[in-house]
């Protein structure tokens, strides 16, 4: 009898210790995904995840003009939201990145970011029992640079959000979800204002590059896409980015340089009274768009309800 | 008189009929990577247009004839005529392109399968 206690209990306390392991490691690509996004140890010194950059309370974008990487090292764009990325198809604000996957792994090589590089960031998740475990679990293979990706990028896929007032209004067909100026700013974005024929779509982006007049090749000498590109028609060109929680995530432009959404509608209103010495600015905005007050208050209406309930509720949930 | 009457609610039949042949909402099926587009035409020719839930594309519409025009928030305002194809007892849906110069709506539509959801 003693006998087979002593087998029963150590085959009990694996059986609890193995139950107690799969219970609480990540079952999926995007769970491990997640634990990845949060976890310092892809940073050259382990003090920058993904989520210092990409914050979930601000709609996984930051409050600094530009973030802080490894050692305060600073980056030269504001960094853009990791939310309801699934429909768009060009990534960074150069467009560098196609998929998902290839720009998960990016700023964790970045110097300025987590100045990681890949083969160093996999060898560390080999060398670590748990993620071995988690990635044989899930990937049926030891960590890779490739199913480090797909994790990552699995995560951001699920970042999605469709519940803002916007989306009532439309998808339950509830006029009471927004107000008056609500529906008078969607009609200024639609038309006099001009928004929408850059920011249409889904996510409010036609997934294209554009220049708004944000280069001059002086104090605004980003040049933006014709670095990836090679051609000369994009020149300051930069990606358009979504409008979904864009109250979220000022400061705004890829540069950072306007602190609130007044002052971007302000800027589209007459783009030379604030930058006049533009290169290469689209033809779209070539004239003042002729905003009244109202417009523009009706408009800023408009943009503030696309933020998800989730934060005006303050549930991030994450 | 009487006459006149019976006319006008066959007139009136007839019409609600024409008009809950598109009215209503359609979906596509799931598509590979994962996405379902939703249109909503309403009763007042206006129709609403849904990808995962997500708004995104909104507009006016007029149907005759099987033929469809509108015009949306897309395009530059540019009117798009197709003919609709009613197929399975007329729960599903495709376009065949009548006049479109918006070259990415029009690759988008002609792909387009809808089923009646309501």
């Amino acid at each position: 009898m003693k006998k087979y206690v002593c087998f029963i209990v150590p085959s009990i306390a694996v059986v609890v210790i193995h139950t107690s392991f799969t219970g609480s490691g990540p079952s999926t690509k995007a769970e491990l995904g997640k634990l990845l996004f949060f976890d310092p140890i892809l940073s050259k010194d382990r003090t920058i995840s993904c989520a210092s950059c990409h914050k979930p309370e601000f709609a996984f974008a930051d409050t600094g003009v530009v973030s802080l990487g490894v050692g305060g090292s600073k980056g030269s764009r504001n960094t853009p939201s990791a939310m309801n990325l699934s429909l768009q198809r060009i990534f960074f604000w150069d467009g560098r990145a196609k998929t998902l996957e290839e720009q998960a792994l990016a700023p964790i090589e970045n110097p300025v970011e987590m100045n990681l590089p890949v083969a160093h960031a996999v060898l560390r998740l080999k060398q670590s029992d748990d993620y071995n475990n988690y990635f044989k679990a899930i990937f049926n293979s030891e960590p890779t640079a490739s199913n480090l990706a797909v994790a990552l990028a699995a995560f951001e896929r699920t970042l999605e959000t469709v519940e803002s007032p916007f989306d009532q209004w439309k998808f339950s067909d509830d006029s009471n979800a927004v107000g008056d100026a609500v529906k008078r700013g969607f009609a200024i974005f639609n038309s006099k204002g001009k928004c929408v024929k850059c920011h249409f779509g889904a996510d409010f982006t036609t997934n294209e590059f554009r220049n708004i007049g944000l280069f001059n090749s002086k104090e605004l000498n980003d040049s933006g896409r014709i670095v990836i590109s090679g051609q000369p028609g994009d020149l300051g060109k930069f990606k358009v980015p979504s409008l979904r929680n864009i109250a979220m995530t000022g400061p705004y432009m890829h540069n950072g340089m306007f602190k609130n959404l007044r002052q971007v509608i302000d800027f589209y209103n007459e783009p030379d009274k604030v930058i006049p010495n533009s290169l290469n600015r689209d033809s779209v905005l070539s004239k003042p768009l002729g905003l009244t007050e109202k417009d523009k208050t009706d408009l800023e209406a408009f943009l503030l309800s696309l933020t998800d309930r989730r934060f005006s509720l303050s549930e991030h949930g994450y | 008189m009487k006459k006149l009457l019976i006319a006008a609610g066959i007139f009136a039949l007839i019409s609600l009929t024409i008009t809950d042949q598109l009215t209503g909402t359609w979906e596509t099926k799931l598509s590979p990577k994962g996405n379902v587009t939703r249109v909503v035409f309403k009763s007042d020719y206006t129709f609403e247009g849904f990808i995962n839930k997500k708004p995104f594309v909104t507009g006016k519409y007029t149907f005759e004839n099987d033929v469809f025009s509108f015009v949306d928030n897309g395009c530059d305002g540019k009117k798009g005529v197709y003919k609709i194809v009613f197929f399975s007892n007329s729960d599903s849906i495709r376009f065949e392109s009548v006049n479109d110069s918006c070259e990415e709506r029009r690759n988008g539509m002609i792909r387009t399968v809808l089923g009646r959801v309501k």
